[in-house]
């Protein structure tokens, strides 16, 4: 029995490969969800939310609330305009954007309806939430108290025009000292809640309720598409192993032409897989997929080129079948975690999110975020598609390298 | 038709091919016979393109085969060791695909590979995926594959390996079958008995070296082993049979009713003999003849069996 164990333990840590990917597989998956979840470090700090400031009071009072509110830990305010704020949030590079319009300081003082506007983009709204929650508690404080003063200023005057202004002055004076009380009444959530911020979707107020479903299609389309491309780009290492590309590499082609062949057909495959799924996205679950198409057919071509390429890639660069399956599956996991696919990338920590523009998966969710979500110009999706063309460039390119020495050399 | 001169191939500290030369006429079957790990593989890896050798050059026509890789690729056909073959394609399918690779298209394709298959006697199993096919119909196809753009010269790995006696009879009439119709091809194997039955000359290879060459004639020739005749007698007259010994300057063995004797010529010694046997009233009851085989001469040349 122990003989048969230790001929077993003998035997798997002989396969380096195997051992490197059974500890390293979890490893890896452990350490991607730990940063997804904001878990790491022990650290239970939340990233600040940046929160797009546009300022048209040009007051004292709005530059108050605006070194207020940047002064606040979860908070990093960043000024726009109000056309590059708006601009900013419908690109989704940016969640929400705060603007004070002009005669903020005057209605402040006045008593009057605070001018003022929150605008957001709703596929971020658990971020959108947080930052509601956190601007008003913070205002609140800002702009009530001048606000309820100035209510009162207005009634006494109104109320006893008899008054001298010295009598006036008094009961200011006496009003001002009893206020501080009232900031700490329980009655000032009554305020909070007879008063509202205004807010403004710009990004998916057209929809209803469509953003889990591009999230679930984009998401797993693209990661099950790099699941397919990798088994067909492993089909290469198949030839080698059951002797077929030795009959290839004699006939009269060249061995790059074999691996183009190859590219050709993962990329046939990949380009059948998407229409598939987004086919069935329109029929099935209601996607409508005719909003922009020549957008859509951009995506699908660029999307399908960078993940053939990730598939040959991965052919190219692994000895064996056995290997391929095992690596590929640890690279799709690993970037799918970090690109979106398995979770929206807006919920997690700002260092993920920068990390994110590495993985395939990224990329091509966020056009067809672009597109269906958004619901851009074809002229917006372009820097996706470009990035997609370049990776799938830049793995090809390796991929012929990589094939040239590994391939040719095992024969 | 083919001539490589002083090929010679290392992987890293083992050397694979040491400086070996042969030349190939056309329409000649030439073996390859060795063990496994003698450099045959190699030496056709080399001399179909497939790897470049650290020295040595190859010429197939005059023309050196690295400076001229495409035009010679397109007068050579590979016969690889393995079933290079997709399974879940049909025979005709496979076919058609090896052949448009060699540029071959449209009708003429479609009456090559019928004719192949008609040759290979899997024409009625055409449409049929070649997962479901036997061993023996695999290796046939495997070589069908390799004939379809009409090479001048096909190299044949151990076409043989791993199937049963009655297949390997079918593709050793096909095997004749090419060489009659003036192909020429360099057949490895480590079964003597194909290099017996097939090869014009056999080329006698171990440790990456040609050891010896020549016809099978030629290799017992150059033997120092000799071929033992044994004859059994209904009548063994003891005097009779010592004037037989005399006569034949005492290269018999008499042993009690047996004569042996020793030569490397036996298809001349033998009808001498029996003739002399006869002339003595010596009724011959059994005759035997221990031929120098290839297996024989492996061994005398390398100390080891074939199949060591």
């Amino acid at each position: 029995m122990f003989n048969l164990a230790l001929k077993d333990i003998q035997q798997y840590f002989k396969d380096r490969t195997a051992v490197l990917l059974s500890l390293l597989l979890p490893i890896a998956l452990m350490t991607i969800f730990a940063l997804m979840y904001g878990g790491i470090g022990g650290s239970s700090e939340s990233k600040p939310i940046t929160l797009l400031f546009t300022d048209q009071d040009n007051t004292e009072l709005s530059q108050e609330v605006y070194s207020t509110l940047d002064s606040l830990d979860g908070l990093k305010l960043v000024s726009k305009s109000f056309p590059e704020a708006k601009k900013l949030i419908q690109k989704g590079k940016n969640a929400s954007a705060f603007v004070l319009y002009k005669g903020f300081q005057d209605s402040v003082n006045s008593g009057q309806k605070l001018p003022m506007e929150l605008f957001y983009d709703e596929a971020k709204e658990i971020e959108v939430g947080l930052l509601q929650q956190a601007l008003w508690s913070n205002l609140f404080g800002i702009t009530m108290k001048k606000n309820i003063k100035g209510k009162i200023d207005d009634w006494i005057v109104e109320k006893n025009p008899e008054l001298s202004a010295d009598e006036i002055d008094d009961i200011r004076e006496q009003i001002a000292e009893q206020f501080d009380g009232f900031e700490k009444s329980e009655d000032n959530s009554k305020l909070e809640e007879d008063s509202e911020l205004p807010m403004t979707a710009l990004v998916g107020e057209k929809k209803d309720g469509n953003l889990g479903l591009i999230q679930a299609i984009s998401g797993v389309a693209i990661m099950m598409l790099l699941f397919s491309v990798s088994a067909s780009g492993a089909s290469l290492l198949t030839e080698k192993e059951e002797g077929t590309l030795r009959r290839l590499l004699v006939a009269p082609i060249s061995p790059s032409n074999i691996l183009y062949g190859k590219m050709l057909s993962t990329l046939f495959l990949a380009i059948l897989q998407l229409t598939v799924m987004f086919l069935y996205s329109w029929l099935v679950l209601g996607l409508d997929i005719f909003i922009n198409l020549p957008a859509l057919i951009l995506m699908i071509l660029a999307s399908a080129i960078a993940c053939s390429s990730f598939g040959i890639f991965m052919a190219s660069v692994c000895k064996s079948r056995k290997q391929v399956e095992s690596l590929s599956t640890l690279v799709i996991l690993v970037l799918s975690a970090l690109g979106g696919s398995m979770m929206p990338l807006f919920i997690m920590p700002a260092i993920m999110q920068k990390i994110a523009v590495i993985s395939v998966n990224y990329w091509a969710m966020d056009g067809f975020f672009d597109i269906f979500w958004r619901q851009l110009p074809i002229i917006d999706v372009l820097p996706n598609v470009l990035v997609l063309l370049g990776i799938g460039f830049g793995l090809t390119t390796i991929s012929v390298i990589s094939f040239r020495k590994t391939i040719l050399r095992m024969m | 038709m083919l001539k490589a001169s002083k090929l010679s191939k290392s992987y890293k500290d083992v050397k694979a091919l040491s400086g070996i030369s042969l030349e190939i006429k056309k329409g000649e079957l030439y073996g390859l016979l060795g063990p496994n790990g003698a450099g045959k593989s190699t030496c056709i890896n080399i001399l179909s393109s497939l790897i470049k050798p650290d020295s040595g050059d190859v010429y197939f026509d005059g023309k050196l085969l690295s400076e001229n890789r495409k035009t010679c690729r397109q007068i050579l056909g590979v016969v690889p060791q393995e079933i290079a073959l997709y399974e879940d394609l049909t025979a005709a399918e496979n076919l058609l695909f090896w052949g448009k690779l060699y540029g071959i298209k449209g009708k003429a394709l479609e009456a090559k590979i019928d004719e192949i298959l008609h040759m290979l006697g899997l024409y009625d199993r055409r449409k049929h995926k070649v997962k479901t096919y036997s061993g023996g119909m695999k290796r046939r196809i495997n070589i069908g594959a390799a004939l379809l753009h009409d090479p001048e010269i096909v190299f044949m790995d151990e076409p043989t390996v791993g199937i049963d006696p009655q297949s390997r009879n079918l593709i050793f009439e096909v095997i004749e079958q090419l060489h009659s119709d003036g192909l020429s091809m360099i057949y490895t194997t480590h079964y003597m008995e194909e290099a017996e039955r097939l090869c014009d000359r056999i080329g006698i290879i171990d440790e990456g070296k040609i050891l010896r060459e020549g016809t099978l004639a030629e290799l017992r020739k150059a033997s120092s082993i000799k071929e033992e005749i044994s004859l059994d007698f209904s009548n063994p007259e003891k005097n009779e049979l010592l004037n037989l010994k005399k006569k034949h300057e005492n290269n018999l063995i008499l042993n009690e009713h047996e004569l042996i004797l020793s030569t490397n010529q036996s298809d001349v010694d033998l009808p001498i003999l029996i003739q002399d046997c006869l002339a003595s009233q010596l009724k011959i009851e059994n005759i035997s003849i221990s031929n120098v085989n290839l297996e024989s001469i492996f061994l005398e040349l390398t100390g080891k069996s074939l199949r060591d």
